[in-house]
């Protein structure tokens, strides 16, 4: 402990701990009539620490805590806060889904909050271990969330795949870390980044790197390391497919960002070109796939492949960024991408959700036949996701998608902006057919039933209008990152 | 010059309309009509303020000038000048005539109806008047998705196969344009000096490099090529158009294919002038090739509006050669005969969709004869062929002469190649008239003939404000070419001071 005092950095970790515990207390002396206490009782421990964010926010600690191996920066903040909208979306689009599945609600908030804790690790680590740690608590509970339908085989298929790939991916990415630590001797980023800022650089480091690179970018479902993904998302509950998509999504790209551009960063003259490779190719990949699905959750699932290109084109930006300004800016490119993604990605699963009130429906481009004419607003919000997540203004997924082309043409890659906007074209093909299913075709004989939870409802509008809101006003999330 | 702020208000009332909307029972068609036409009223009552652009005055007026996204330095910047005021005239009279129009075919999902014409209304107004990049891009897609759904939803048979064309093609190229624009702006803040804003007066005139500006080009080239539409990119026209309802028929042909020649003459003439130089023989030569594919093509259509369509091709062939012959009289004839073609195209498509809603049929096999039904039709059809054609004395003849005046100067032969042209498109317009109005009626159009009743008052109204313009602006076009004068002249000052780019250092 350097500074006892810094200890009140890690106040939201604290909060967010506390509340798991009293929903998991709370959770066995409720009567299962009293059942949806719980989500308000969530709601009241994310939005305690969002508040205590914004204390950390307010008086932000000075340097590392703890040896150095935690660090509680505005990038830190900006991503935690990101969890806890994550975590908020899901907790409430969540009852509408489970209670006529008859899954156990606080269990699920419990898991959920774990795995957005781990998230919280993974956005402060600045050690290999802390790192490592944070990982594995984000990832375990999504293993679990995944498999939580344990009666339907698909979830237990989507969970086991998950949970035998992913392992795979932790060993592979801590074999890049025990390489990294006998290469440098150390574990905290700082102390590895001055050995490779030495320039050290022979076969030894390139294996490390590799290791690295192939477990993170699993963890982040980047092509070709993207197997798992599909079959998780479509078999997990859908709100769940829809934090999936989302938080850990955001965690692999927190630990891409500590790990890439702190410890590895000296050497990112190395990885850049892997990185612009493994960008195109599976944002490529990922749209020419979701073109060919009929099922929507599986498309949604094949064109977050896609965003995660998106996504990495502005960590190749920062790699290839000779200016520190444009540095600075990819990363902010890469944050704001990740929050907007999140709102519309689990808006988006959350309408598939919807249409999933009779048990028997998957998701298929079925259900949305007609929605216009049945459920006009629910079309509409859709609708505006879609064009979102197509990159439409003035939706926040145009201004992710500006963003991200401003950071690689600043960077000197105009040639990825050119294969980002030409992908985005693509993808439009398959977003907009859900809006003609949804607009232009009649209804099937028996259409989707439609669930009408009100918490569901309202988190739907919640997501809407924050695609708006940051579409209209990206300011809002711009210039917080110091240069 | 008045306080208000004209053009966000001529941009918003339609929004508000929309939000208006929202509030009215779905069930109550009237309210809903009355609602929207109001909405779009209002706004043509807000452009009539530009009338009193002054040509003598500052470049642009009606300015606005907001912060918006500091960050980036976005500013909510609007203006208008000659070539833009006219513009948005045009753009609120067919709105406020397709909405009009509308009130009889349109019975179906009413309320989604006008407010997708209300939204795309605002889109294209927003186009227009917009100074600052990124506005000109947000409200450049922002007109997209509505013209998606209007030929999406209340299309003919094929309108899926063909929205989802409309929508793919539009959004390759504009994407590729927003690259270019983004490329645009930061070279610009990479120059000694430069600082980082999407300002449209800021970044032209800045000394870009070769190889920029001709990527650039290219790139918002090809976007607005795409909606121009230039062959070969012309091929989501035909079907667009065989779908679409009518009004979205007018709103496309009228407005929409506007939005690519705009482009041009706003944008890559003044932004990129060396690569406009480069690229003009090319230009040229397309524009050539579209003048006359468009004429052959709709010389052999079967169907009305697809005729009507490839004729568009045809018409905006000499838009576009107009803008690269880099003359006063080329330019001032391009933008005279965009605002022309959208006059008389736009109300050659309510006429034949007036002929649809009587005989549900556009093939021109099937017709003959209607002139004895529809004698007000017919009429009022001839006077649109003619100015379509060129007759002097209408609006067609002012743009397509001084197109040719232009072409002249540039070189004989192309003006040559044009006036064929002319003469192909008096073929097939005068062929089809003959054929729909003064044939023998075909045993098909015998068995609708007892249902053929001559126009309705709303069918009027709403064809009155074409006609008195199509005169108006044949007879006396000099408001328009006052107002245009001082943008031309901008432009030309801009790419005849142009040197050409020079891509590969040549070693002799």
């Amino acid at each position: 402990m350097n500074d006892p005092a810094a200890l009140y950095a890690l106040l939201p970790e604290a909060v967010l701990a506390i509340s798991i515990l009293v929903i998991i207390t709370v959770d066995l002396f409720l009567a299962r009539e009293r059942k949806w206490l719980l989500t308000p009782l969530t709601v009241a421990g994310l939005a305690a620490t969002a508040l205590a964010i914004a204390a950390v926010w307010a008086t932000p600690p000075s340097g590392a805590l703890a040896g150095g191996v935690y660090t509680v920066d505005r990038l830190a903040l900006v991503l935690k806060l990101a969890a806890v909208g994550i975590g908020l979306l899901t907790t409430l689009f969540a009852p509408g889904y489970l209670v006529v599945r008859r899954l156990p609600l606080g269990e699920f908030n419990a898991i959920l909050l774990f795995s957005t804790l781990g998230i919280f690790v993974l956005s402060s680590s600045a050690d290999l271990i802390t790192l490592f740690l944070g990982l594995e608590l984000m990832v375990m509970p999504a293993y679990l969330l995944t498999a939580f339908h344990k009666t339907d085989r698909f979830s237990n298929e989507g969970g086991l795949k998950y949970f035998l790939l992913g392992s795979f991916a932790s060993a592979i990415l801590l074999f890049g870390i025990a390489w990294t630590y006998g290469l440098t001797g150390s574990t905290v980023f700082t102390e590895i980044a001055e050995v490779f800022s030495g320039g050290l650089m022979n076969g030894a480091v390139l294996v490390a790197i590799g290791f690295l690179t192939v477990g993170a970018t699993f963890k982040a479902a980047a092509v070709p390391f993207h197997f798992w993904t599909p079959d998780a998302y479509q078999g997990a509950p859908t709100p769940i497919t829809g934090f999936l998509s989302a938080g850990p999504k955001l965690g692999a790209f927190a630990l891409l960002l500590r790990l890439f551009s702190e410890a590895l960063g000296p050497l990112r003259a190395d990885w850049l070109d892997v990185f612009v490779v493994l960008a195109v190719v599976t944002m490529t990949f990922g749209n020419v796939v979701a073109l060919t699905q009929t099922n929507v959750k599986r498309m949604l699932a094949y064109s977050s492949i896609a965003h995660t290109g998106y996504i990495l084109a502005g960590l190749s930006a920062f790699a290839a960024a000779s200016d520190p300004r444009v540095a600075t800016q990819a990363i902010e490119a890469v944050v704001f991408y990740l929050v907007g993604y999140s709102v519309m990605n689990i808006g988006a699963f959350a309408v598939v959700g919807m249409l999933q009130r009779d048990v028997r429906r998957y998701g298929g481009l079925g259900s949305f036949a007609g929605l216009a004419r049945r459920q006009p607003a629910l079309a509409a919000a859709m609708t505006v996701l879609l064009l979102s997540l197509t990159g439409i203004p003035p939706t926040v997924g145009f201004f992710a998608k500006l963003y991200v082309l401003l950071a690689s043409v600043d960077a000197g890659l105009a040639w990825l902006a050119v294969a980002i906007a030409l992908n985005a074209a693509l993808a439009a093909f398959y977003y907009l057919r859900v809006v003609v299913y949804m607009y232009m075709r009649d209804p099937e004989a028996e259409p989707a039933e439609v669930e009408r939870s009100g918490v569901g409802r309202l988190a739907l509008g919640l997501s809407v209008a924050g695609v708006l809101l940051l579409g209209i006003f990206p300011g809002i999330l711009l210039g917080w990152l110091p240069a | 010059m008045s306080g208000l702020p004209v053009l966000s208000l001529i941009v918003f009332t339609p929004l508000l309309g929309v939000a208006a909307l929202l509030f009215v029972p779905g069930a109550n068609h009237r309210l809903i009509r009355w609602v929207a036409l109001l909405a779009a009223l209002v706004s043509l009552g807000f452009s009539l303020f530009l009338l009193g652009y002054d040509p003598a005055g500052a470049e642009f007026q009606f300015r606005e000038d907001l912060p918006w996204i500091s960050a980036f330095g976005i500013r909510y910047q609007l203006g208008v000048d000659g070539m833009s005021a006219v513009l948005v005239l045009l753009t609120t009279v067919l709105s406020v005539v397709s909405i009009l129009y509308s009130w009889g075919p349109i019975q179906m999902r009413v309320k989604e109806y006008y407010a997708a014409m209300l939204l795309l209304m605002a889109g294209m107004l927003g186009v227009f008047v917009a100074l600052d990049l990124f506005v000109f891009y947000v409200f450049w897609e922002l007109s997209l998705i509505p013209m998606y759904l209007v030929i999406g939803i209340w299309g003919g048979p094929q309108r899926i196969y063909a929205t989802v064309k409309f929508v793919i093609y539009t959004l390759v190229g504009s994407l590729l344009m927003l690259v270019a624009i983004l490329a645009v702006v930061i070279a610009n803040a990479n120059l000694p000096g430069g600082t980082f804003t999407f300002s449209y007066e800021a970044l032209r005139g800045a000394p870009f490099p070769d190889l920029l500006q001709a990527g650039a080009f290219i790139a918002f080239g090809l976007a607005f090529a795409i909606k121009v539409p230039m062959w070969p990119f012309h091929t989501w026209l035909p079907d667009a158009h065989v779908e679409a309802p009518t009004a979205g028929s007018i709103i496309l042909a009228g407005v929409l294919l506007k939005l690519g020649g705009y482009g041009f003459l706003r944008f890559s003439l003044p932004l990129l002038p060396d690569a406009a130089h480069s690229f003009a023989p090319l230009m040229i030569g397309l524009s050539l090739i579209a003048i006359m594919y468009g004429a052959l093509v709709a010389m052999v259509q079967p169907d009305l509006k697809k005729l009507i369509a490839y004729s568009s091709v045809s018409h905006m062939g000499f838009v576009m050669l107009g803008a690269f012959v880099f003359n006063t009289q080329g330019l001032q004839g391009a933008i005279f005969q965009m605002v022309s073609h959208g006059i008389t195209t736009g109300a050659l498509f309510l006429l034949v969709g007036v002929i649809y809603e009587r005989t549900h049929d556009r093939l021109i096999s099937h017709m003959g004869g209607l002139n004895a039904r529809l004698p007000a039709c017919a009429a009022l059809f001839g006077l649109f062929i003619f100015a379509s054609i060129g007759l002097p004395g209408l609006s067609g003849f002012v743009g397509e002469f001084l197109v040719m005046l232009g072409a002249f100067q540039y070189s004989p032969w192309v003006a040559a190649w044009a006036m064929l042209v002319v003469i192909a498109s008096a073929v097939y317009m005068l062929w089809m008239f003959q054929r729909a109005f003064f044939a023998v009626p075909s045993d098909w159009m015998r068995r609708a003939w007892g249902g053929l009743r001559d126009l309705t008052r709303v069918e009027w109204l709403s064809l009155a404000p074409l006609v008195v313009l199509v005169v108006a602006l044949g007879v006396y076009p000099a408001p328009v070419l006052e107002a245009t004068a001082g943008p031309v002249q901008r432009i030309l000052e801009a790419v005849q001071s142009a040197a050409g780019l020079n891509l590969i250092a040549w070693p002799w």
